[in-house]
């Protein structure tokens, strides 16, 4: 799950976290340039596809490689 | 000599098993079925004035017209309490007895008790409802365990019908609800904290004041080999949905889910989509809906070949999870499960907020 909350996903046991930018945009960054803010919310995407192929026994975060601006 | 009324389902009420599970709601003059057993436990102490049972199916089929005969038949019977169940482990028998009990309670003020195994999915809901009116013991997982259910049962509700205090769950042996209350103490907080905290230092047992919810434990599935050649869906609880909000869902305490078909569209555009949540400032969604439903990006990795030609589920699920009610999610969580079991769905990304 892709999750900007995810202190709340890990005590409730979610299995694989991604973590979000924040609660009301955990895919993207409207602060960013749009095609910066796109590239980011491919990049937390790809890692909630990274963090399928992942072996986990319990509550695991992946953390996106966050863009840092232009 | 109290007045109580047992409700049962088709099966303990000694009509048949499945095969009469579409039955509507029916009663008898006194005890019938299991509610023989109630009576013979209550003995001299009260009297089963009357006995409601139903199909299993039925009551789940047609909610509103079974809790508007059961309310009436209660009206007119005027029990001093009621008794459902026990069910055990049935769990059409366990939502129905929990969901009589909070009925009766609402609009007669009925204090009412029922029983079942405490996984029974009818516990949950329970616990939800918070509502001190109603008790829940808990029984065995089988039949077998039927003499002491009602023996509990029976004595619980000739308590109920003299209108006793009951004290808290730890005390008295029924399920907690989650309720708090007020209580008198000698010691203040910070000397109570303090007690607790040198007790859990000397590794002595001690009682928290703020019992932290307990949630299920899921074991994490086993990894994809290759996410490129799975069948992928995504869940949005964000609440993004079409313009206009066809199907209505509330900013809040959701009970249904969604899917909406998006497998002719590239982008998400705003004015075409809107989130519809009460947790959160949803402007940024509306401006650009792909923050809580990143189609873009799904779009852009299927086009590089990170997720397969077709692979992409072609419709999203949603539902708004804004104070969604632990029972209520676990429910919509597990019809969303078959829903994607069905269609040979193999991974969900399910994005939150």
């Amino acid at each position: 799950m892709i999750s900007a909350m995810y202190p709340v996903a890990e005590q409730v046991g979610a299995s694989r976290i991604v973590k979000g930018v924040s609660i009301p945009h955990p895919c993207g960054d409207p602060s960013l340039p749009a095609a910066l803010d796109a590239q980011l919310r491919r990049e937390i995407v790809s890692t909630a596809l990274k963090a399928l192929e992942a072996k986990v026994d319990s509550s695991t975060v992946f953390t996106p490689k966050i863009a840092t601006g232009a | 000599m109290i007045r109580v009324v047992h409700i049962l389902n088709q099966f303990f009420a000694g009509i048949g098993g499945e095969d009469k599970a579409d039955m509507a709601v029916a009663v008898a003059d006194g005890a019938a079925g299991a509610a023989r057993g109630l009576q013979t436990l209550l003995a001299e102490r009260g009297q089963v004035v009357a006995t409601i049972y139903f199909g299993d199916n039925y009551f789940h089929e047609h909610k509103d017209e079974a809790l508007a005969a059961i309310t009436a038949e209660i009206e007119k019977q005027k029990p001093d309490v009621v008794v459902a169940g026990p069910a055990f482990n049935a769990g059409r028998y366990g939502l129905a007895c929990v969901e009589i009990c909070q009925a009766l309670s609402e609009k007669l003020g009925m204090r009412c008790v029922t029983g079942m195994e405490p996984e029974n999915p009818g516990v949950g809901v329970y616990r939800d409802n918070h509502n001190d009116q109603v008790f829940l013991l808990p029984t065995a997982e089988t039949a077998s365990g039927m003499a002491r259910a009602l023996a509990a049962l029976a004595t619980f509700a000739c308590r109920l019908a003299y209108g006793e205090e009951i004290g808290p769950a730890a005390e008295e042996g029924y399920l907690p609800r989650g309720i708090r209350r007020l209580v008198r103490v000698d010691k203040s907080g910070a000397d109570r904290a303090i007690a607790m905290l040198l007790a859990k230092i000397d590794g002595k047992p001690f009682t928290t004041e703020i019992p932290m919810e307990v949630w299920d434990r899921v074991e994490p599935a086993a990894p994809l080999a290759d996410s490129t050649a799975a069948n992928l869906a995504v869940i949005c609880t964000g609440g993004v949905v079409p313009w206009g909000n066809p199907d209505g869902f509330k900013t809040y305490r959701n009970t249904f889910w969604r899917k909406y078909n998006f497998s002719e569209v590239k982008s998400l555009e705003p004015g075409q989509w809107e989130a519809v949540h009460g947790g959160y400032n949803v402007a940024f969604m509306n401006q650009n809906p792909h923050y809580g439903m990143p189609l873009d990006a799904l779009r852009s990795l299927e086009a590089d070949g990170k997720i397969g030609r077709g692979k992409l589920y072609p419709a999203y699920y949603v539902i708004p999870g804004n104070q969604g009610s632990p029972a209520v999610m676990r429910r919509v969580g597990q019809e969303i499960a078959a829903d994607l079991k069905k269609d040979g769905v193999e991974a969900v990304l399910l994005v939150a907020t």
